[in-house]
């Protein structure tokens, strides 16, 4: 999958916007939105908040999880779990990126904010490398992915299908060796018997 | 004055029920993915994908009145555009793979009830003409001037889609039992939960709806 | 050695720049030649195998075997890997291709083409119920409407299709309208920041 069919589907993440205009509410397909009133908060998909940021028609109000604190606790989260932790958003990194991309100045301690989702990114990235590592060499073909966005599956979509993909198939050719070799009476004591193991990365 | 869309249901040919634009785009969007990450060809959504293209023309029809310049014009156009994307994009990745996959496509596709044919009447001519083309295609150009017994082997020629390929799944509802090994373990598939595994073992998943390919 | 002309079609194929170097005539004929005279010599002494049922004759008509079966590969790899490209080029151009192209085709891939294109059409013009969609374009995911541009030149004030009027200062950035700045970037005043 694209980069950029990434970010089409991230842009659907409803985020919040303060117009300085007035307008009746837009029936689009995918749902209604408004109406527009100069001041009043109103939530709509990111697509239209970054166009309409972008022609300074409003400010975008930072999603709620998009704070020092907040992201402080799920950096100290993510250090000490093996596991992953459950983003505030399945979109962070798209949402994070469009709205630094367009309205940096509308998000307070906006610096802080983005290294420390940087570190949080960083640290997922890491530990996926190793649990793929780990998995790869352990010979699964299975593993539960709970957590794990999709930029981050993006990052090793063609390496890791690929390689259990592989995997796979060794293993398939050893059963069907060793089927053939006991039926030929022959020893199979030595052939690996680790075909696979459930993992949780 | 702008139609209103929005309350408006749609029906569904078959049942009496009534389904939402904002319902038909979601199915849309998830069959696009399934399609996208699925090794073999899935049965087309052509109900949605009408109900939608309906949809479609219906509001560039809306909006020509509009001044391109109003903020409902460009709305509209924007998520328009947006689901024309999906939709050709969802149309190209099922050629790609009538294209890849021609023969073994339509002698599927011949021993299927008509319920459960995959393609649309459309594909299914273009298929047939593909692979017509393919097959005169290479007559002419070589086979014709192989000795005999080289000839015959079209069967030899047909190419199908790695099953077992690994895709990435999300459960849309708690699944339980599921096969994952080639030693038969099993597991059960919680709602929300999301997994790397061999397509095959959950592609009868995948036509329920039970899960969603990411 | 048995195949290598076949072979070197391949690699000639993979190797060049061209979007599509002109059909080989000359290789295909050899490699099909080559192909009839092997199966031609094992034919006699399949029948001389038949006769004698000296097995010494096998591996030598394995061999032979192997060889054609080895041709007939990579020549049929060589032309599907042409078709393929044909196709990209429909995908890509339409159906009208640029003469340069054109010529590299030989008269059947110039048929397919023909067909190809004619029946792509006919399917994109039956989508939706005789509604039709042309599949070769939205071939990524729309941005916007608008571009975001930075200002060249000091080019002063522009006024926009809504009475806006926007003074385009040396490096200023706006954001507008595609289709109403789209020759002010051709023209190299403006320049499109992606």
């Amino acid at each position: 999958m694209d980069p950029c069919e990434i970010e089409f589907i991230g842009e659907k993440s409803q985020i919040g916007i303060v117009p300085n205009f007035n307008f009746d509410p837009i029936h689009l397909i995918s749902g209604s939105v408004g109406p527009f009133r100069a001041g009043l908060p109103v939530h709509i998909p990111l697509w239209l908040a970054v166009h309409l940021r972008r022609q300074r028609k409003c400010r975008i109000v930072p999603p709620q999880w998009m704070d020092v604190d907040t992201l402080e606790e799920i950096k100290e989260e993510e250090k000490r779990s093996k596991f992953f932790t459950k983003m505030p958003s399945d979109n962070y990194m798209v949402e994070a990126q469009l709205i630094f991309g367009c309205a940096a100045e509308d998000i307070p301690r906006c610096d802080e904010i983005r290294t420390i989702i940087k570190d949080i990114f960083d640290i997922r990235e890491s530990k996926l490398r190793t649990s793929v590592d780990a998995f790869i060499k352990g010979e699964g073909t299975y593993a539960k992915l709970d957590n794990l966005t999709l930029l981050e599956m993006h990052a090793i979509r063609p390496i890791l299908p690929h390689a259990l993909d592989h995997i796979s198939r060794y293993q398939r050719v050893a059963s069907a060796t060793q089927r053939d070799m006991s039926s030929l009476g022959l020893n199979t004591s030595n052939l690996s018997s680790s075909y696979h193991s459930q993992s949780r990365i | 004055m702008e139609q209103n869309v929005r309350e408006e249901d749609l029906e569904l040919s078959d049942d009496e029920e009534l389904i939402t634009a904002q319902k038909v785009l979601e199915n849309l969007e998830n069959a696009w993915l399934n399609e996208k990450f699925a090794p073999e060809l899935l049965p087309q959504q052509t109900e949605m994908l009408e109900l939608m293209l309906g949809q479609v023309a219906h509001m560039e029809e809306n909006i020509k009145e509009l001044d391109k310049n109003d903020f409902r014009s460009i709305a509209h156009r924007m998520e328009l555009e947006r689901i024309r994307y999906i939709i050709a994009s969802y149309l190209r990745c099922r050629l790609e793979k009538i294209e890849t996959f021609t023969k073994l496509i339509l002698q599927e596709e011949e021993s299927r009830a008509d319920e459960e044919k995959r393609m649309s009447v459309e594909e299914t001519k273009f298929a047939t003409e593909y692979h017509e083309n393919m097959e005169n295609y290479f007559k002419t150009v070589a086979l014709q001037y192989m000795p005999t017994l080289q000839r015959s082997d079209a069967d030899q020629r047909i190419v199908r889609p790695n099953m077992m390929s690994h895709v990435f799944v999300k459960a849309k509802e708690t699944v339980p039992a599921v096969v994952v090994g080639v030693e038969d373990e099993e597991v059960d598939l919680v709602a929300g939960s999301q997994h790397i595994i061999p397509y095959q073992l959950i592609s009868d998943l995948v036509l329920k709806g039970s899960v969603q390919l990411i | 050695m048995f195949g290598d002309k076949a072979f070197e079609l391949v690699k000639e194929l993979q190797r060049t720049s061209e979007t599509l170097p002109p059909f080989d005539d000359d290789g295909v004929r050899q490699v099909l030649e080559e192909i009839k005279a092997i199966f031609e010599e094992n034919c006699q002494q399949a029948a001389a195998y038949s006769h004698s049922g000296d097995r010494t004759l096998w591996p030598l008509l394995s061999f032979r075997h192997a060889a054609i079966q080895r041709n007939k590969r990579c020549l049929l790899a060589y032309l599907y890997q042409r078709l393929q490209r044909i196709k990209a080029i429909r995908w890509e151009f339409g159906p009208i291709v640029p003469n340069d192209i054109k010529n590299s085709f030989c008269e059947p891939e110039t048929q397919w083409f023909n067909s190809y294109s004619k029946s792509l059409a006919t399917y994109m013009r039956s989508i939706g119920d005789g509604q039709g969609i042309d599949l070769t374009g939205d071939l990524k995911p729309p941005k916007s409407l608008f571009v975001e541009v930075r200002c060249l030149e000091d080019y002063g004030k522009f006024e926009l299709e809504d009475g806006e009027v926007i003074l385009l200062k040396k490096n200023s950035q706006h954001y507008l309208p595609r289709s109403q700045v789209e020759s002010l970037i051709r023209l190299g005043i403006l320049q499109h920041i992606s």
